[in-house]
Formats: structure tokens, sequence, C-alpha cells
């Protein structure tokens, strides 16, 4: 009996830790009358740290309780395991990967007219809205294009940056002959320059063209196949080399920052690591030269802060995002990430060579078919990334690539 | 008053045995079970019974409301092409990683097991491998097998032949090869200290009568070495089977699947469908037959593992 006993009160004593953990969630009242708010970033805690004490020195009633996880994929798993399970953050991130689950499974507050959404650009809310209603407050962009080392270009005789897809590959060829290797990017994901080619003609159709193909009032290959097929004469002129499926967008930059190569596709996010290295280097930042010579870039919003549908703290989380979108906290952000801010109050601080992108930004010459689709973001990127790589193995060709996303859309 | 009269006797009977000391320590040996059986319910048991739920509805990881699909989703598995050439990678791996991995094992085992001065610290150096995390390691050799001149085993192919560069990573069946060398090389220093656990429990008699009879260095090697080693075979193939049909790590920090979908392995497609694309139902149908390919190969394995240990011996 005693032993039975026992067991009784061992399985008890076990019942009541699990209990006691099991009582963990999301913002609740904290000690001293505080409430907590919890927070779940894809930022890390350096980056928002700033941000958040000086929120909670404004509002001495509310406690931020952080919790983060890196972008991607382990942030999205993470949070959507949380809301499953009803534990997620009262504030977390709306990002393109997730937008749709998160809008059609209800988990997320409509944001539309809300005073903190008004200092925000309309592009951004728009970035972030379905069918009218804006489910994110997004802060700031980004913009990617071809950077290159102005000396090595001046070497070559080359003045001003071509604008014409032609003279580009012009150029390309001419910095081969002298000896230099010309131009890589990294297509282990979308290339960039792709991005900027399907956005120039997404803006040559009159814009809106991904809507009619989820519409299926068009298919892909009226989008894609002409500029797949401008880009592959990057591999069919010998400008690049097969090589580029295998190399990852920090060793183009080890190789651009070495001298071994004239031009890059890069981004915002490259700059710091390429100051830190070569802080000799003349660096310009140019938009992907295109057909016409209306050169275009590959961007988009950055992703939103949203409020959770089943917050108990919906006039805290508020406050957070109104002072997360005040003057005082997109400088802060900006200068803790360097971002390229867009709400209306905040000339954003960027480095010289990223000019021409914050440009890019206000001119709207900027494209992400990832943010532009609707839904099967993540399968379609998927199945382009892989035919684009059979493309340039000379495996498949641009049609077949449109060929392949209209048959992913249709399956999934 | 009669029932009760007779059951009185049975009841006191079965609390008796119930309460006796035999039974009483059965059931303190069978709580030494417990941890084991809620660490199998809730890591194996549960999760498959959810897998096999969720691989007949829409679940999408999000929403609670969930429809019965029926086998559309292992229909879709059937014939998705990139989900099959991720079951002919895996397998490629698996089996390649197996086979390569037990053949340079054994002799480095026998290598290691000699005496030579610096033996222990031989001995780390091939063990080193198998400490730092796969992914790290697939890093790292991103940067070495880089398909630029500037790579390191292109730079040494050129320094030294003065050819290359080669694209390790960006041809699709040296892509191929390169996981399965890499994973071949983080993993036969840790399978040969295992053999040379086997080796060691070898008497050196059978050695010593072995030499006395004239056999030579090969014969002793097949004809006692070889089968007392059987049943560490069993055991290092089977880990380096379910290892090589789980993999993911390794090919998705190489290449992240490509070039293509040539390196792409079922595993990065359950997760990538049931998280990144919300296909929670589609994953599951793809889990557990992907379950029941590893039960089967497994099964087989130790079949032919267990006959090969009987023929040998």
């Amino acid at each position: 009996m005693s032993l039975l006993r026992r067991s009784v009160a061992t399985l008890a004593a076990a019942a009541a830790v699990l209990a006691g953990t099991a009582g963990c969630g999301s913002g609740s009242e904290g000690g001293g009358g505080k409430t907590k708010l919890s927070f779940f970033s894809w930022e890390n805690e350096q980056t928002m740290k700033p941000l958040i004490d000086a929120f909670e020195k404004q509002n001495p009633g509310i406690d931020i309780e952080f919790s983060t996880a890196p972008p991607v994929a382990e942030y999205i798993s993470t949070l959507q395991t949380r809301l499953v399970s009803g534990t997620a953050a009262d504030v977390f991130v709306i990002a393109a990967e997730n937008k749709t689950n998160l809008v059609q499974g209800g988990f997320v507050k409509d944001l539309t007219g809300k005073p903190f959404m008004a200092n925000m650009s309309k592009f951004n809310t728009e970035a972030w809205s379905v069918d009218g209603k804006a489910y994110g407050m997004s802060i700031s962009s980004w913009s990617a294009g071809i950077l290159y080392n102005k000396d090595v270009l001046a070497k070559a005789g080359v003045t001003e940056f071509p604008t014409k897809w032609d003279d580009f590959i012009a150029l390309c060829q001419k910095l081969k002959a002298a000896g230099t290797t010309p131009y890589y990017e990294s297509a282990t994901g979308l290339p960039l320059s792709i991005a900027a080619l399907v956005g120039h003609e997404n803006a040559r159709q009159g814009g809106g063209v991904d809507a009619q193909i989820f519409a299926g009032q068009k298919k892909f290959g009226d989008l894609w196949t002409g500029p797949l097929t401008t880009y592959n004469q990057l591999f069919t002129s010998g400008v690049m080399t097969k090589d580029v499926v295998g190399l990852k967008g920090e060793q183009i930059v080890d190789e651009f920052t070495n001298g071994r190569v004239a031009m890059i596709a890069a981004g915002p996010w490259d700059v710091p690591t390429l100051r830190q290295k070569a802080p000799d280097l003349n660096l310009v930042f140019a938009g992907v030269p295109t057909p016409d010579g209306k050169p275009f870039w590959a961007g988009a919003a950055s992703p939103g802060w949203a409020i959770n549908a089943k917050t108990q703290h919906e006039k805290e989380a508020e406050a957070f995002l109104t002072y997360l979108g005040s003057k005082e906290a997109v400088t802060l952000f900006n200068k803790e990430t360097a971002a390229m801010t867009t709400t209306s109050d905040v000339t954003p601080v960027v480095d010289k060579v990223l000019e021409p992108n914050l440009q890019a930004l206000k001119e709207g010459a900027f494209y992400l078919p990832q943010i532009a689709w609707p839904r099967v973001q993540d399968a379609l990127n998927t199945e382009m990334v892989a035919q684009i790589q059979l493309m340039i193995q000379g495996q498949a060709k641009p049609e077949d690539v449109a060929a392949a996303l209209d048959n992913r859309l249709k399956s999934s | 008053m009669t029932v009760l009269g007779r059951r009185a006797p049975a009841v006191t009977g079965a609390l008796s045995w119930l309460m006796s000391p035999k039974r009483l320590e059965g059931l303190r040996l069978q709580a030494f079970m417990v941890p084991i059986g809620v660490v199998f319910a809730v890591l194996f048991a549960i999760p498959l019974a959810q897998s096999l739920y969720f691989s007949v509805t829409d679940f999408n990881g999000y929403s609670t409301k969930v429809n019965f699909v029926g086998l559309e989703n292992y229909r879709k598995i059937f014939t998705d092409p990139s989900m099959l050439a991720g079951l002919g990678f895996t397998l490629l791996y698996a089996i390649g990683t197996t086979v390569i991995v037990t053949v340079l094992a054994i002799p480095l085992a026998v290598l290691l097991n000699r005496r030579f001065f610096g033996r222990n610290v031989v001995r780390a150096v091939f063990f080193f491998p198998a400490i730092p995390s796969i992914a790290i390691l697939g890093l790292v050799w991103a940067f070495i097998l880089s398909p630029l001149g500037s790579g390191a085993i292109n730079w040494l192919l050129d320094a030294v032949g003065g050819f290359g560069p080669v694209p390790w990573l960006s041809d699709g069946t040296l892509a191929q090869l390169s996981v399965i060398m890499v994973a071949v090389w983080s993993s036969t220093g840790w399978h040969a200290i295992l053999y040379l656990a086997y080796l060691q429990a070898i008497p050196g008699d059978y050695y010593e009568a072995a030499r006395v009879d004239g056999a030579s260095a090969r014969q002793a090697f097949f004809r006692i070495t070889l089968p007392l080693l059987a049943p560490a075979v069993t055991v290092s193939s089977l880990l380096l089977m379910t290892g090589g049909l789980k993999v993911y790590d390794l090919p998705y920090t190489l290449t992240k699947g490509g070039p293509g979908y040539a390196t792409f392995t079922i595993t990065q497609s359950i997760i990538q469908s049931g998280i990144a694309q919300a296909k929670f139902g589609q994953a599951s149908a793809l889990a557990v037959v992907f379950m029941l390919v590893v039960g089967a190969i497994v099964a087989l394995q130790l079949v032919l593992s267990r006959r090969l240990e009987g023929r040998l011996s």
C-alpha cells in the first residue's frame, strides 16, 4: 500500500509540475499591476531592445515580453505552432510567407483606418493588405540592383553605367575580353535581376499582371518568358557560367571584395559587409538594365507588425504599434538597422551608396514576385528557383520555366 | 445473499493476489517502464496517429477546421515530380553513404587497432569530423567546394595539376557526389571507432592460432576479423541507413536541394510542404509513406544482415 501511495503521490507531483508549465502563454497581468504585452519578432533582441526600452519608459504600465526567431522558416514555423496552440504573442510579424494563412485563418486584426497607419506609405500598407483591409504595419522597404566598382569600370573606359540590356551584355563582354570577370549573381534563390526584369515587364504591361494570372486570365508565360529569355542571354553569350547555380550570396560578395569580379547583384544588406571588408572600394549601385533602357529594381516592402486577433490587450498592442510607427521609433530603427524607412515624417539616413536604391523606392520602380503573388508563394518560389537553375544548366527553356509555374499554381 | 456469499471469497482472493509481495514487486519493476512508455507515446505513437489522421485531411497547420479529403494527399505526392526526385536522391544518399562508409570504416578500424606512435591522436583526428554540427560542416564545405577558381579544392587542383575549376555544386551529378562525399568524410571516423570497439573484443588468441597455422594477414582478416565484426556491420549499417534516409541538414546547407531538384530530400520536402507551404495534410501523407518505406528498407536490411552474420560466423 505504501508503494501504491508513493506512486500516486509521485504522479500527482509530476502532474502539478506539468500543470504549472502549461500555464505559460501570451501576455498577461504582470507584477506590480503592469500589463505584460508579448511581442514575437524576427529582428533580434539587440536590434529591438532600444525601441522596447524607449516604449516601456514612455508607457510605465506596460512590460514588453520579447521573443524572437530568425527569419524565415524558423520564424514561420514557431509562429504557426504558437497560433495553433493559442499561445501566440499579442504582436508579431506578418511576412509574405504567412500573410495568406494569417488573414484567412482570422489570426490578425484589421488595422485599416487606425491612427498609427496614417503615417505609413501607401505602398507598404497595400503590401500587407488583403481585399482592401490592412493587416500589417510596415515602416521600411528595400531595393536591390547591380553593384559595381566604379574604378574597375573606369579602367575599361566605361564612365556611364548602361541602362539598356544589350549595352550591359556588351559591357560584360568587353570586361571579359580584358581579362576581368564581369558579373556574378547567385541563383540559389530567385536571381535579383530576374525579379527586376519581370517587374519591368509587369510595369510595361500596365501592372497587375500577377492578379490576372491568379484569376486565370493570363499565363505565367505572358509575364515571365520575355524576362527569362533576356536573363538567359547572360549564359548564352558566355558572360556568366553555370557555376552561379552553386554560389551563395556571401561567396559572391567575397569575390567582389577581393576584386575578382567587376559587378554583382546586391542589396542594402551587403553594404555593411563591404564597407567593413573593403572600405576603399568605389561602390555604385545601379538599377538592372532593361530591353527598353528604363532600369528597374528588385524590391519589396519589409515585413509588417500585426496584432493578434485574440489578444487580451488590444489597447496596449495599439499603443505599441503607435510607438513603433512614431518619428522617434522609426529614427531609432533606421539607426539600428540602416533600413530604408518609408514613413512620411522621417527621412532615413542611409549609406551614400544606397541613394539610387532609395530613389527607386520613391519612384516605385521595384518588384518582387513573391510579394505580388496573392497565395502559394513558397511552393511557386521553390519551383521557380529549381526551374531557373535547370534553365541555367541548359536543361530547360524559358518557356518551360513559365509552364512549370503554371502547373505548380494549378496543382496547389 | 447467496450471490454475495459466493463472490466474497473471489473478491478477497483477487485483492490478496493484487496486494501480494510478488505482484507489488512486479508493479515496482514495471514502473521503470513508465518513463520510456511516456516518451514513446508522446514522441512517437501520438505524433504518428496525428500524422495518419492529418494525411487524410486538408489541415494547413493554421486553421483548426479540417475537412476529410480521403486519399487526395497521397495521390498528389505520387504525381509531384519534386517529391519523386526527393525520394530518388534520398535513397541514393542513404545507400551510397552506407556502402562507402562501411567499406572505408572497417579497414580504417583495423589500421587504428594496430600499435603505432601517436595512435590516440590519429584516432581523435578521424573521430573529430563527427563532433561539429553537420549544418556547420555543410556551410564550411560550401566554401571548400565552391565552383569558382578561388574555392579551396579548385585552387588546389589548379595549383597541382593546372586544371579546373570543377563545378562541384553547380552540376547536378557532381552536386550529388559532393553531398555524399562530405557525408562519408564526416561519418567514416565515427563508424571506424565503433568497429574498433568490436575489434578490441576479438581475443588475440585467434590471431595467434592463425599465425601458428600459417595463415596470411589477408586470410586472418577475411576468416577471423570480418566474421567477428558482422554484428558491428549490422549496427553500423542500420545507423547509417536510418540516418541517411532522414537526411536534411547537410544537403540543405550545401546546395539547398539544387541544382534543380538534384539534391532535394524527402525530409526537406516534408518540412517545406508542412511549414513553409502550409500543406500539413500533404506533408503528413508524405511522412506516412516515408515511414513505411523506411520501415521496409530497415527490415530488409536487418534480414540481410542477420543472414550475412549467419553465413560468416
